[in-house]
């Protein structure tokens, strides 16, 4: 593709020194985020999948490598200068809001350009809650509502990118495809870019265009996500892949509601 | 998983409703579970599965508003707190969702198995532990032996747990989400081991998950709880090939299945 | 059946007592403020005709070696001793408070000096240095806060950022800083509303070590200096005709107790309450 990515990441290490131990959460890695594109990271705990978004978002100092946003190299500067083209998505969504602030301010607060109230209730309305709920206390809510509403906040501020670190591992199941619907139609029609974490093959596959398999702060494999999923070639994926237990997977019985369920993906839409 | 369909149940539950300070959080439920029966109770976080589990061991906190629960035909609530103290391990066997508590961090594990054994009236084997240690992908087990708790992560905590629930050969295990502190890879090998101990030993199964590929994987029986209420109980094929209830049909429907080319 | 007490019923339990303990600190703090319009007599007229009079209507407390009246004493000295006590903790808060957040939120160098500091005076019992100094700046009220309040401040310092320590790494933080804000709007909006509960309710708790403190350098000569009316110094005073007039030492002992007492007892109830709600 002769397209220039939106984000690059080059080489990027990150080392811990513990005690006498010297532990490479970061070896080199290297990727490419489309415009409009989904990249699904997925891998166990420890591979450093985490670590690898907080570096990008500038949360964290990398020992080597280079951080480059539309091919403007950004390494080494503040968070504050990240989170004008990306934000994150947490795990526990109440956690990424203050105990003490309505979702309101929260919410304004994030977004670096003036306040708009018509975009502010296209996107309340696309994450199907009532004006009301800004001004309500993020314990207040239900762990779903909490993460549609950071989704919100997210898109809110501007951003470009979404950088999501296992954002719907922690929801109910309802919850769940509700936010995978949700970021799928964010990526169509607002042409987001997405970096999504997860050690949930299943849901990578069904949200992401591609995909990279980490392991011990290394990646063992990365290209098209259909593709790598059908066909894996590293061994280490093959034994993630081996390892997904699943209705119906033994017997090969599948649903014929999950044929219909089939979600078309887009890739690649440029950015407006 | 052939499941013995003559005789008593190990574990019957009749009618059961339960409560935790003032909330009802079980009602209604019965359920049985026979000798050599691998049951699975699945439903998402909050839905009162693990509170279930917890009143079948007989945990103080978990308060029996309504029902019964008879083990082997004898009604637990009828024991004293001595006969079921007995019970414990060896007869009903409990494997806790957060293992930490369960040990104390600062003794080694070689030490804190010979003792429960011990209490038990039971000889310690060294090697079953280590072997079980190895097929749980924990190695170089004669080393962990020695090591102790807060030495080791939490996946590994969990997994050490395991192996000492089983070791204690109990009739019913009980699994409160036994692998959401695991990898995938490890998640894995620990629900094939807990299976294989079940098939060896003819004991009975009962796991709590969220996760309805365990229950495909292993389970003769699943039950599907909801908002305190069991809304699905039968058959593995049935349940999960053949759902009657809207709640389990949608979460069938709606958990992510890993997608691939067609061939 | 097993009975479990509900979560609101101990919710209530725990308003009421705080609400009583609270009241009860008001009280305290109205006697003292208003102290020079409750007094029966002079606090300071001694007269040779009174010595050593055992409690009566007109002296309830009786009066001491001088002739004045302990009552009188004792109320005046509530003054002195919750002011003083009061401006301490106020200001020892505030200074260790901001010290241990700016410690907590900025790590590395700061961190390294502000926490060497304040090891530096904790390695040292606080009643010691506290002895020192008082003795270096030569007794009165005055000397004796500085020579209190110079190692105070270390304990809110510690506690403040070891709290600050902890939110620092929550993703609320996180996302303020991708928001672009600065590290003092994340001090002041973010992190100050999070740790303030368990700030205060510590505070309060050590309103008690501070009076001891207080009237400890007080009790050795090394506070507020005769004839001002203090609990610790009335007491020294009188320590010597304990036989003949107990009621000259036994009144301003009892009240120093009772107050400790009482303010111990509201954090413990604030702290109760907070428990209880998170539960509720």
């Amino acid at each position: 593709m002769g397209m220039t990515p939106i984000l690059e990441v080059r080489e990027i290490s990150h080392t811990y020194h513990q005690k006498d131990r010297i532990t490479k959460a970061l070896d080199q890695v290297s990727l490419r985020l489309m415009p409009g594109s989904i990249l699904g990271i997925v891998g166990e705990s420890g591979s450093g999948k985490s670590t690898l978004i907080r570096h990008i978002a500038c949360l964290e100092k990398p020992d080597g490598g280079k951080l480059l946003y539309r091919g403007n190299e950004y390494t080494g500067r503040t968070p504050a200068f990240a989170g004008q083209f990306m934000q994150m998505i947490f795990q526990d969504a109440y956690g990424s809001f203050d105990p003490k602030m309505r979702f309101d301010r929260s919410v304004r607060e994030a977004r670096w350009e003036e306040d708009d109230p018509a975009l502010l209730a296209e996107l309340l309305k696309k994450v199907r809650l009532d004006e009301s709920f800004l001004q309500r206390y993020p314990r207040s809510v239900s762990g779903g509502q909490c993460q549609r509403l950071s989704i919100v906040r997210a898109v809110y501020s501007g951003a470009r990118i979404l950088l999501c670190d296992e954002a719907t591992s922690a929801l109910d199941v309802a919850s769940q495809a509700m936010v995978i619907d949700l970021l799928k139609e964010l990526q169509r029609d607002y042409g987001i870019s997405m970096i999504f974490v997860s050690h949930d093959l299943g849901v990578v596959s069904q949200l992401c265009d591609e995909v990279i398999v980490m392991r011990s702060g290394r990646c063992v494999e990365q290209g098209d996500c259909l593709g790598v999923i059908s066909h894996p070639r590293d061994p280490y994926t093959r034994e993630l892949l081996d390892a997904v237990m699943e209705v119906g997977e033994e017997t090969g019985i599948h649903h014929a509601a999950e044929a219909q369920n089939e979600i078309s993906v887009y890739p690649g839409i440029p950015v407006i | 998983m052939k499941q013995n369909t003559s005789g008593t149940p190990v574990i019957e539950i009749r009618d059961l409703s339960l409560s935790y300070g003032d909330s009802d959080i079980v009602r209604h439920a019965s359920l049985s579970i026979m000798p050599g029966e691998i049951v699975c109770i699945a439903g998402e976080s909050g839905c009162g599965k693990s509170t279930l589990l917890k009143a079948i061991h007989g945990m103080d906190a978990v308060n029996v508003t309504g029902g019964e629960i008879y083990f082997n035909g004898s009604r637990l609530t009828d024991m004293s707190r001595k006969e079921r103290r007995l019970l414990m391990g060896t007869g009903i066997g409990l494997i806790p969702q957060n293992p930490q508590g369960s040990f104390n961090p600062l003794r080694t594990f070689e030490k804190q198995m010979r003792e429960t054994m011990s209490s038990h009236g039971l000889a310690f084997d060294p090697d079953e532990m280590i072997s079980l240690m190895d097929s749980m992908g924990l190695e170089d087990g004669r080393k962990l032996l020695k090591s102790r708790p807060y030495e080791l992560s939490g996946g590994m905590n969990q997994r050490v747990a395991i192996v000492f629930s089983l070791l204690l050969k109990p009739r019913v295990l009980l699994c409160d989400e036994i692998t959401s502190a695991l990898d995938v890879t490890n998640g894995k090998l620990v629900i094939d081991e807990v299976e294989s101990y079940a098939a060896r030993s003819g004991a009975a199964l009962l796991m709590v998950t969220h996760h309805l590929g365990i229950a495909d994987r292993i389970a003769d029986t699943v039950a599907v709880m909801n908002f305190g209420e069991i809304v699905e109980y039968g058959s593995t094929s049935q349940v999960l090939y053949h759902p009657q209830d809207s709640y389990t049909r949608m979460l069938l429907e709606k958990i992510p299945r890993v997608r691939r080319e067609k061939w | 059946m097993k009975k479990v007490i509900s979560s609101r019923i101990l919710q209530r339990r725990a308003r009421v007592k705080t609400t009583i303990i609270g009241m009860l600190c008001i009280l305290l703090i109205l006697l003292a403020v208003f102290a020079d319009r409750l007094v029966p007599h002079d606090p300071n007229a001694t007269s040779a005709l009174l010595i050593r009079r055992a409690p009566s209507a007109e002296y309830p407390f009786g009066t001491d070696s001088f002739g004045r009246c302990v009552f009188s004493r004792v109320l005046s000295g509530a003054r002195t001793t919750i002011f003083a006590t009061s401006f301490l903790v106020v200001i020892t808060f505030a200074i260790g408070t901001v010290l241990g957040i700016l410690s907590g939120y900025y790590g590395g160098f700061i961190d390294g000096i502000i926490m060497r500091i304040a090891e530096l005076f904790l390695a040292f019992p606080q009643m010691v240095v506290a002895i020192a100094v008082a003795g270096i700046l030569g007794g009165g009220l005055r000397a004796a806060l500085i020579a209190l309040g110079v190692t105070a401040w270390t304990g809110y310092a510690k506690i403040a950022r070891s709290h600050t320590l902890s939110i620092k790494s929550e993703n609320y933080i996180a996302a303020a800083r991708l928001a672009g804000k600065k590290g003092w709007q994340i001090i002041l909006f973010h992190i100050l509303p999070n740790i303030l509960f368990p700030l205060v309710t510590n505070a309060l708790t050590q309103i008690g070590t501070t009076m001891i403190g207080i009237s400890g350098l007080s009790f050795l000569g090394l506070g507020v200096i005769p004839p001002q009316a203090e609990w610790g110094s009335m007491i020294n005073e009188s320590r010597a005709y304990i036989q003949l007039a107990p009621w000259s030492v036994l009144f301003p002992a009892g009240a120093t107790i009772l107050t400790i007492m009482l303010f111990n007892y509201l954090g413990d109830a604030v702290m109760e309450l907070k428990a209880a709600e998170r539960r509720a």
